[in-house]
């Protein structure tokens, strides 16, 4: 009952390794831009405000870049890959929430040595979801 | 939900990977489909009855029981 497909190489794969592609230069591209936002008014431009707005602008339009990248990558995952990922996104979340609201009362209240910077959160977020992409990954396997 | 991918795959001398590509899933869908640790979209089980030119119930049966002759003819187009 040996029957001929289609034998067109293989389309998900392609698709996929293209849009990791693409998302890790809308990613690259953002952290170059980020970087030039936080250290270009004092190490390139001197503080000139038209170039900090500039840098602003440029930032937040790479920003929105990596958000439809993003988007579009979700979009082309198939259905396993997609309840992987949307199981890594809710984890973030919660964690984000949970460890995020206490950091903060214990930071205003001065209970700890350290002040809470938006950074330590989106460290906390980052490693948060690689980490339940691999777990959901491994669940799956 | 059971299915007879596997046995599917195996009469047609198929990798995992070949299966997935005429499915245009990734290969570890279709092996957590085969060992059951995840049932696919209605969508994803019409494109394999066409694929294999079945019904769906003669790919995928519900554990839960019910008669599939009752639950009117999927064949997918």
């Amino acid at each position: 009952m040996m029957e001929q497909v289609k034998t067109s190489g293989n389309g998900y794969q392609s698709r996929l390794a293209a849009g990791t592609m693409r998302l890790f230069w809308w990613a690259s591209a953002w952290v170059a831009a980020t970087a030039v936002m936080r250290f270009g008014p004092k190490y390139f431009w001197n503080g000139t405000m038209l170039l900090t707005a500039f840098g602003v602008a440029l930032d937040v339009a790479i920003g929105i870049g990596l958000i439809l990248a993003h988007k579009s990558y979700l979009a082309n995952l198939d259905e396993l890959q997609r309840k992987v990922y949307l199981e890594a996104f809710g984890i973030t979340a919660g964690v984000a929430v949970v460890a995020g609201v206490p950091l903060s009362l214990l930071d205003s209240l001065g209970l700890i040595s350290f002040h809470v910077e938006i950074w330590h959160l989106i460290i906390v977020m980052s490693l948060t979801y690689v980490a339940s992409i691999v777990y959901g990954t491994w669940r799956f396997r | 939900m059971k299915n007879r991918l596997k046995v599917l795959r195996a009469e047609r001398d198929w990798t995992q990977a070949r299966l997935a590509e005429e499915l245009d899933v990734s290969r570890q869908t279709i092996n957590a489909i085969e060992t059951g640790k995840f049932e696919p979209s209605l969508t994803l089980a019409f494109r394999a009855a066409r694929l294999f030119k079945m019904r769906i119930e003669e790919i995928f049966q519900d554990q839960a029981g019910g008669d599939p002759e009752g639950q009117g003819d999927l064949q997918a187009t």
